[in-house]
Formats: C-alpha cells, sequence, structure tokens
C-alpha cells in the first residue's frame, strides 16, 4: 500500500504544476503536461452483451409489467434515477418506495470486492470477519488529498457493490432488484425463469449454454443476470470518460478559470479536501481518475423524513452493518457507513447520499461546508432547543462519524472550509465530469 | 512477458527513468566447440537428423546442450500453473459450442475418439452425480462457461473439502464442499453451483490448439489432495513430509504419526523476506533442486515478480510489484505460498539476490570462478527470457508466471493465463534450441473444479483432516497403506492421487494430437528431469518420483520433428505452423 502514497505525491505534483505552473508556451486553462488515458478498447458486443442488453431493456420481468432495469438506471441519466424522488417507486402496482437512492450503474468495471483492510486478493486463509477483527483496534488516519493514508492503519471497507458493498458483482448485485419487492418485484427464481423461457430473445439463451439451460431456473437466471453484467462492461456507456475533465487532461479541452478555480479547491486539503476521498487523479497505469477511493464512510448526513420508513423512530439504515446487510452487522464499528460514490455525472442527478436527503450540489457542499461550525443550518433543532445532530444514526455509532477528514475536522465558532463563491467554483468544476463533451 | 503500457511511461517519465532491469547486459558466451554428451543415448530415434547433432540449428554455445542426455530433450521447461480441473478445461475436448463472435475450434479429424471427459457418457452432462440433494440450491448438471466468463470466482480447494467432494470416488459432492470462494471483482461470474463449470475451445482457445497439435493426458493428477503449496512441493520434491514450523509462526501441517508434521494446505516459506509475518513453514526433504545441483546440471526456477528490484510501470516494486490483467483487475506478481524452491535451504533465495550475471544463471557457482552465485538458482521470469535469448538456455527451467497470469480463479483466468504461456511458448519455439526443447504445462491442484473421474487411492491417510472415505479416512488402512515420509515409518497427511489437472507436453518430440492414457502426476516431473539427466536416480525420503508413473508415453523421439505453432496471445487461434 505504501505505493499509493507515491502515486499521491506524484500525482499532486501534477496537478500542481497543471494549475500553478505558469508556463508561457501553455494556452490559458490548458493541461500544461497532458497525459494519455487509457480507455477500454470498443470492440463488437459479444453474444452475452447482446442477451443482457435485452434483458436490462425488458419490462415483462417485473411484476408491474412497467419497469426495467433501464428504467431507475436511465440511460439518459448516467444510468441514475431519471427523476428528483430521493428514492424510485416499484412493486406491483409502482407504489412502493424503494430503500435507497438508486445509484448509477456507471463506472463500476474496475470495482474490485468488497474487503476490510489492505488488499490481499491472494490470501486465500482469511475471511471478512477475520480481516474486520483486525479492524476494530486500528487507529484512525487523517485522509487528505495530497495523502491517501488509507491503509493498513486506517481500517475502513473498500469495494464491492450496492451502498453497503453486499455485492462482489454486478451478476449478484443485477439479482437484487430483480427480486426486491419494492422494486422490479420479480417474485421468485421460477417466475422469472418462466419469463425469460418465453422471451422473445429466449434463442439467445439456447445458442450460449445450449438448450439444457432452460431445465435449471437458478443457472437461467444467473447466466441471465451474468448477461446484464457483461452488457454493462461492454457498452462503452457505462464508463464512457468522455467529460471535459478526461478531455483537459488529454489536453484536448481547455477548463475556464471557474473551473480550474474549482478543481484546486477540490485537491486542496486546507478547502474542500474533495479529493481526499473522490480520487482525481489517474492511476499510475494511466486508467482515468473513478472520482472514488470505493471506501466506506460515516458522514453523518440528515434524516430524510421524506422515506416512509423513517416515520417508525427506531428506524435506521445503517449500511454496511444493517439493516439490508446482515453478514457483518456484528461490525459496529462500521454502522452508518456507506460507499464514496463517484462524482461523474453527480451534476446530473436530482438525489443525492444514500437516503437522496440532498436536491440539489448546492445542499451537498452545504452540507461539507456547515456540518460542524454551523451544524443547525444542516440539522433540526429539538423541543430542548438542541442541533439534532447525526439524527440518522443511533447515539452509541456516533462515534464512527468521520471528524478527522478535512472540512469535517472543524468545530463551531472556527472558520469554513468554504466561502459561497468557493462552493460555486467547485460546483462548476463538478459538471466538467459529466460525459459527452466534445473535445475541440 | 512485461505487459508494458508506454503511456504510462510518458506520464510518469520520472518512474520510467529510474526503472532498472535488473542485471548487466546479456554477456556473450565463449564456449568452444559443442561437446554434445551421449545423444540418444538408448534411444529408438538415435541418429536421426535434428536431433543431438552439434549445428543443426541448435545453439553450439550453449551450455546445456553439452550435458548428457538420455533422450534428445536438452532442454525441460516446466510451466506450473494453477487451479483448474482437467473437466473444467478439456470436459467437451474436442468439442466447442462456438458461439457467434469466438475465436472459433474445430477439431481435426484425427483426434482420439478415446478421451476421459464429460462426453465418456451422455449421464455425466444430463443426469449428473451432483444433482445429488445433499448439494442444495447449488445441485447441478456441468455447464458451459462463456468467453466472457472466463473471470469466475475462486472455489474451495484445501485438503479436507476436496476429499469430501469426490466422496469415496463418486465424485458427487462439489457444490457441497468445493463450490464455494470469493468472485474476482465487479465483472466476474459467480453461482452457487459454479464449481461445474467447464470451459470450452471458445475460451481455452490456445490450450485446445495445443492439444490438437502436440500431446496432453487426461489421467494426470495431483500427488496429494490439497491447494497450491502442496502441489509445488509435490512437483519439486515428490512429498509434503518433512515439514518444521519455526518457532512463533503457525502452519498449516498435521501431525504425520511419525513425530513430524506434513503440510496440507498454503503456508507461506520460512524466511522470505515477502513472506507473512505469522505463518511460515520450513521443508526439509530433499528436491530435484539438489539433485540437479549434485548432477552439475544447470537448472532454475523463474518467478514473475521474484526480482524486488524491478519498478513496474504502474509504480509498484518490491514484494508489492503488480500487474493489470485483461478480465480481472491488478494483482500482485508474486505469490509466496507457489515458491517451491524458497522452502528448502538448500534451494532457497530468502533476500532475492540477484545473480551477478546472465551467464550465471542456471550455475551454482559463477561459471569461471569458484564464486558462489547469490541468486542460488531463484531468478526472476525476465531473466529467463534475457538468458534464454542469450544463449544460456538451461537444461531445467521451472517457470512461475506473474500471479496475473497463473490461471488462479478469482485474482487471474483463463484468458490473461492464455496470453502468458502463448507468448512464452511463442517465444520458445523461435529459440534455436527449440528442436531439443519440451515444454510441460501442469497445474499445482484443481482448485475444487467438478471433475468427474477418480484415481483409486494408492496412498492413504488416516487423520482427522481425511474425509474421503468416511471421516479420518482416506483409503482403507489394509488395502492402501500410509506412505513413507522423510525419517521413514509411514506418515499422514499424503493422501493421493488426489485431484485431475491438465498436463500437456509441448515439443518437437511430442506425439501429435495424441492423448495419454498413462496414470501420472506432479512427481512424473522430477522423475522425468532424473531419467533424463540423471540416470534415474531418485529423491528417495518417500518421493512419489519412484513411484508415479512416467510421462514418456507422451513422447516419440523417432518421429519426424513436429512443426512450430505460432498462436496469437490473446485469442488462442493457431498464426502460423512452421517447421
Amino acid at each position: 500500500m505504501y505505493y499509493r502514497t507515491i502515486v499521491w505525491f506524484l500525482g499532486a505534483g501534477l496537478m500542481a504544476g497543471a494549475v500553478f505552473a505558469a508556463e508561457p508556451q501553455t494556452s490559458p486553462g490548458e493541461n500544461p503536461k497532458p497525459i494519455h488515458l487509457i480507455r477500454r478498447p470498443v470492440e463488437p458486443f459479444s453474444a452475452m452483451a447482446k442477451l443482457g442488453h435485452d434483458i436490462f431493456l425488458d419490462t415483462s420481468l417485473s411484476s408491474s409489467g412497467k419497469i426495467a432495469c433501464a428504467s431507475c438506471h436511465s440511460p439518459d441519466h448516467a444510468y441514475g434515477p431519471p427523476n428528483e424522488g430521493p428514492v424510485m417507486l416499484g412493486g406491483p402496482e409502482l407504489k412502493l418506495p424503494g430503500v435507497r437512492a438508486v445509484p448509477s450503474l456507471t463506472y463500476l468495471e474496475r470495482q474490485l470486492d468488497f474487503s476490510i483492510g489492505p488488499d490481499d486478493p491472494l490470501n486465500e486463509n482469511v475471511n471478512l470477519a477475520q480481516q474486520a477483527e483486525v479492524g476494530k483496534t486500528a487507529d484512525r488516519v487523517q485522509k487528505t488529498a495530497t495523502q491517501a493514508a488509507q491503509s493498513a492503519a486506517n481500517i475502513v471497507p473498500q469495494g464491492g457493490l450496492f451502498w453497503d458493498g453486499r455485492a462482489d458483482t454486478l451478476q449478484i448485485q443485477a439479482s437484487g432488484p430483480l427480486l426486491d419487492p419494492r422494486e422490479m418485484d420479480g417474485g421468485s427464481i421460477e417466475i422469472i425463469a418462466e419469463k425469460l423461457r418465453n422471451a422473445p430473445y429466449a434463442k439467445k439463451f439456447a445458442a450460449l449454454f445450449g438448450e439444457r439451460v432452460f431445465k435449471d431456473p437458478r443457472l437461467l437466471v444467473a447466466e441471465a443476470t451474468f448477461a446484464v453484467s457483461r452488457y454493462q462492461i461492454e457498452e462503452p456507456g457505462f464508463h464512457p470518460y468522455t467529460s471535459k475533465y478526461d478531455y483537459w487532461l488529454e489536453g484536448r479541452a481547455r477548463m475556464s478559470e471557474v473551473e480550474l478555480r474549482g478543481l484546486r479547491l477540490f485537491n486542496d486539503p486546507e478547502k474542500a479536501n474533495c479529493a481526499g476521498c473522490h480520487s482525481s487523479q489517474p492511476s499510475r497505469e494511466g486508467f482515468p481518475p473513478r472520482f472514488t477511493d470505493t471506501q466506506y464512510e460515516a458522514l453523518g448526513a440528515p434524516r430524510n423524513s421524506a422515506l416512509a420508513d423513517t416515520r417508525d423512530p427506531g428506524y435506521f439504515d445503517l449500511g454496511v452493518c444493517g439493516p439490508i446487510r446482515k453478514d457483518i452487522a456484528d461490525q459496529t464499528q462500521f454502522c452508518g457507513m456507506f460507499k464514496t460514490p463517484s462524482l461523474r455525472n453527480t451534476a446530473v442527478r436530482r438525489a443525492f447520499f444514500h437516503n437522496g436527503v440532498f436536491h440539489t450540489l448546492q445542499e451537498v457542499m452545504d452540507f461539507y461546508n456547515f456540518r460542524d461550525t454551523h451544524p443547525e443550518k444542516v440539522y433540526p433543532v429539538g423541543a430542548d432547543g438542541k442541533v439534532q445532530k447525526y439524527n440518522d444514526i443511533p447515539v452509541q455509532y456516533h462515534a464512527n462519524v468521520d471528524v478527522s477528514d478535512p472540512p469535517f475536522n472543524r468545530h463551531p465558532g472556527e472558520t469554513l472550509a468554504m466561502t459561497a463563491q468557493d462552493e460555486a467554483d467547485i460546483i462548476a468544476f463538478l459538471k466538467t465530469l459529466n460525459d459527452g463533451y466534445k473535445p475541440e | 512477458m512485461k505487459k508494458n503500457l508506454l503511456s504510462t511511461a510518458a506520464m510518469f517519465g520520472i518512474v520510467a527513468a529510474v526503472a532498472w532491469s535488473g542485471l548487466v547486459a546479456a554477456d556473450d558466451f565463449n564456449f568452444r566447440g559443442p561437446d554434445f554428451g551421449r545423444p540418444g543415448f538408448g534411444q529408438p530415434g538415435f541418429g536421426q537428423p535434428g536431433f543431438g547433432q552439434p549445428g543443426n540449428g541448435g545453439n553450439q554455445g550453449n551450455p546445456a546442450n553439452t550435458v548428457s542426455t538420455k533422450t534428445p530433450i536438452k532442454h525441460l521447461v516446466v510451466i506450473f500453473q494453477e487451479n483448474r480441473s482437467f473437466d473444467h478445461y478439456f470436459g467437451t475436448y474436442p468439442n466447442a459450442l462456438n458461439v457467434d463472435g469466438e475465436p472459433v475450434f474445430e477439431p481435426a479429424k484425427n483426434t482420439p475418439k478415446v478421451i476421459n471427459n464429460l462426453l465418456s457418457s451422455e449421464a455425466l452432462l444430463t443426469n449428473n452425480p451432483n444433482l445429488n440433494p445433499l448439494n442444495g440450491t447449488g445441485a447441478s448438471n456441468p455447464f458451459r462457461l462463456d468467453r466472457t466468463q472466463a473471470n469466475t470466482a475462486d472455489q474451495n480447494h484445501a485438503y479436507t473439502p476436496e476429499e469430501s467432494a469426490y466422496d469415496g470416488g463418486k465424485n458427487d459432492l462439489f457444490p457441497l464442499d468445493t463450490g464455494k470462494g470469493t468472485s474476482g471483482g465487479s465483472g466476474g461470474f459467480g453461482t452457487t453451483a459454479q464449481v461445474m463449470g467447464f470451459f470450452d475451445g471458445n475460451t481455452v482457445t490456445a490450450f485446445w490448439n495445443y492439444a490438437q497439435n502436440f500431446a496432453m493426458s487426461d489421467n494426470a493428477w495431483t500427488d496429494d489432495f490439497g491447494p497450491s503449496t502442496p502441489g509445488a512441493l509435490n512437483m519439486f520434491a515428490g512429498t509434503t513430509n518433512g515439514a518444521v514450523v519455526p518457532a512463533g509462526f503457525s502452519a498449516n501441517t498435521i501431525a504425520d504419526g511419525q513425530g513430524g508434521l506434513t503440510l496440507i494446505n498454503d503456508t507461506d516459506p520460512a524466511g522470505d523476506v515477502c513472506s507473512s509475518k505469522t505463518a511460515q513453514v520450513q521443508m526439509t526433504s530433499k528436491n530435484i533442486g539438489d539433485l540437479l545441483n549434485a548432477g552439475n546440471i544447470p537448472w532454475g526456477s523463474f518467478m514473475g515478480g521474484f526480482n524486488l528490484q524491478t519498478i513496474n510501470n504502474n509504480g509498484t516494486t518490491g514484494c508489492a510489484r503488480s500487474s493489470t490483467g485483461q478480465a480481472v483487475g491488478i494483482t500482485a506478481d508474486y505469490v509466496q505460498h507457489h515458491a517451491w524452491f524458497q522452502y528448502y535451504t538448500s534451494t532457497a533465495n530468502p533476500t532475492h539476490a540477484r545473480p551477478t550475471s546472465t551467464k550465471a544463471i542456471g550455475f551454482t557457482k559463477v561459471p569461471g570462478t569458484q564464486t558462489v552465485d547469490p541468486a542460488n538458482h531463484a531468478y526472476d521470469l525476465e531473466d529467463f527470457t534475457t538468458a534464454v535469448g542469450a544463449g544460456n538456455f538451461p537444461s531445467v527451467s521451472f517457470i512461475k508466471l506473474p500471479a496475473v497470469q497463473d490461471g488462479h480463479p478469482g485474482y487471474s483466468d483463463p484468458l490473461d493465463e492464455q496470453t502468458g504461456i502463448v507468448t512464452l511458448i511463442n517465444f520458445l519455439q523461435q529459440q534455436p534450441d527449440w528442436d531439443s526443447t519440451a515444454v510441460i504445462i501442469n497445474y499445482d491442484d484443481s482448485d475444487g473444479w467438478y471433475d468427474h473421474a477418480f484415481a483409486t487411492t494408492t496412498h492413504g491417510s488416516f487423520s482427522t483432516a481425511d474425509t474421503l472415505n468416511g471421516t479420518g479416512n482416506c483409503g482403507t488402512p489394509t488395502l492402501t497403506p500410509e506412505p513413507i515420509g522423510v525419517k521413514g515409518g509411514q506418515v499422514a497427511g499424503r493422501c493421493g492421487p488426489g485431484t485431475r489437472v491438465p498436463f500437456l507436453v509441448i515439443s518437437p518430440f511430442a506425439k501429435k494430437n495424441y492423448v495419454s492414457h498413462v496414470l501420472i502426476s506432479q512427481a512424473s516431473i522430477p522423475q522425468f528431469i532424473e531419467d533424463n539427466w540423471l540416470k534415474s536416480e531418485r529423491i528417495g525420503e518417500g518421493s512419489f518420483d519412484a513411484t508415479t508413473g512416467s510421462i514418456m508415453d507422451m513422447f516419440d523421439f523417432s518421429q519426424a520433428p513436429n512443426r512450430k505453432l505460432i498462436l496469437d496471445a490473446t485469442f488462442g487461434v493457431v498464426d502460423s505452423k512452421t517447421n
């Protein structure tokens, strides 16, 4: 893990050079040290991906007959939700609200398995519970945009899919919404298998797996969900890396002054420190930045009373430790933690955080800015006149909330991390992360 | 072999500038005229053109060419891969589904009809014993894995679960006992019954093409049940007995019943600077390296990631060197518990010391001097291509590809494996010494993947770790006694034959499009080395090299040499066949 530090050091140098160096031969707004980004080569769809495309769009697999994967993971909205609702509606009559905001399906093609502690895929003798035990005694280390200290000494989970990392593969993830009674509500493996046997694309299964696959419902559905995952891998739209920022990195686009200022603030550990978790640097190999370190944090987003579940005062969505995820519920040091999402295309979203409590980037920026210096601007005030800080996490887990990574290391009365202008500049930069930019 | 990404170098010029190849420039060899030993002594091919004749395209300065051998083979290259069963790669050989858009495989008309795989009996595919309800929701027939599913989950391949899955030879509890594991990143494929999956010639295309043009076995086994380390030790020493756990460390050993220990699962080698700080083990038996040293035969182990001084293009170095695969993600190059030679004091290079020169590769002492070379026959994979390219092709070379190409599910996959293997074999076929070379591809274990075949137990084990024939039993005490251990006396923890794995021989002298049915094992590799170079001297100390079968059935030293088969490293299809 030591090399991560080196990567950041060099990366920071690159960025500093890009932003500050007054190199006369560079036009304003250009990256003075353009690089080449590695993108997955675009190849013709495999038979598997063609099948997956059909399934991704198939509304017949839902109990309502009206929604498909693509309904909530809208291709026109960066494979995220198409509206501003905190969650999407599903079930037989499309009246049941989902549990969490719909995450985007983009930029997951390089996601690693859920794990705790330093990556070690070769270690066959350690399981998740053992990893987590180690984490209980480890000290927390501050994460900043210029020094990624997350390693053995700072053990939070990383990788995995869904807000709580409970799935490792896109295949397993795909079966979640398909069977969730509040989403597509597919009923059962048998019901879905029967629909697949009679689907217009059924012959594609036979060509790939032989007729025998129809006799095994479990295998048939597994192949169907794998096909969907393969479509997500092969369809460039799920990981295009065509943002203005990508082209800027490559020297093919110019950033405005405001955008560059936003980028600098984004990366500045004394200011927004966004890049401490939303990594903005290409990998050492030259893979484009994903704008997430894929780690898990408890940030203490306010409770969203718009969610039906929250009418029960005893209901808390605690992410990694439950209630949806059940395998490491006893690792209470993770209660309240959710996965850091990529910020690519975040500017086209209208529901932010796992509970969709925020609807604009301005609200999100204010949360980061005011949570610790002016919590009354973020959380409700109770009858006792006290601010109900972290009101979506039970008191016994408040210690899990991140108060070490800037800007969350501040206290009431201290200087704000960002001015209003800073926030506006960062938002301008975030818009350069939207895909579909046309380079010069 | 290195997957260089030049763009990275362009981006981080500073890193590229300090990257160090780790070796001085290849030396020239000034060996005077070749002095071939007794080429083909006692072999039917003696005197055949193109065999054992100096100056016949072979490299005349190559020290290994002067070593006396029983067969025309002057160079053996063992590519030791990870975690595939025979049926998992060859279950429907030679019939591939040929899905649209995938590399096409069409079998030659003279492909052998008798192959012990999933086509041997129709019921294996349609009414398989693993429909056994004890497998629960994992009960399943075998099924095809598509090329897009190359990145699968890793199955359970520990000693005891493998015995349980083979279930006394009924081979009917794979989903229950070995059908578990980790997945390999977001694009991977995994199901409860995945352990029943098999690839065909549309995915393992190169392997099927090698089988079409050279020889393979459908009766090759791991010597014992169990995972990587036991398999690697059996390939190198023919035994897993004689384990010693250093003070303060733990290891996956069991009491052998004679006051000693047998290693039955993975543990890192003692003293390797990259090893775990809590679990390590030392092995005390003799090994084939000791015999080669005594015979002054040039040999070496060449592992991806072994040179800790190299800085990969992604900036990683030391024990953390890593590479990016096509189907999986970034994986560390060097895996300590795969390094057969590191377990023995006599063959270890615990600090990963570098050889003094290319010329010294393969030798205990720096040639022409009395200086002991610090590398002690243990090198980086890049040293292999450097040495061979410089005309110093050792007699025996054991190869471990960087982990991303070693084939192990979860962090490697058949496509990355194919790229590594094809690149290496294409390279070897273009060397002047190819006409006296044999390549063996073999596996350390089956990963627990389903295989329908069972080899009657010949060496039993009766310990708490054994379950093949009920609790505490692998085999029958009266019929299949425990084998002899390092210090004499019968020892537990070495039950086998274990799982069936692929075994291919690629050589001008490999029988063409041939499937051998002779029962062989990992220890057949040291046995062949002993037969070819060491007058059939055996390791002793209970090594299986003395009792296992011979791979000679896969060779024909009197045949017209096979044509070279150059394959495409990405798709495994035939690029060219040349003489």
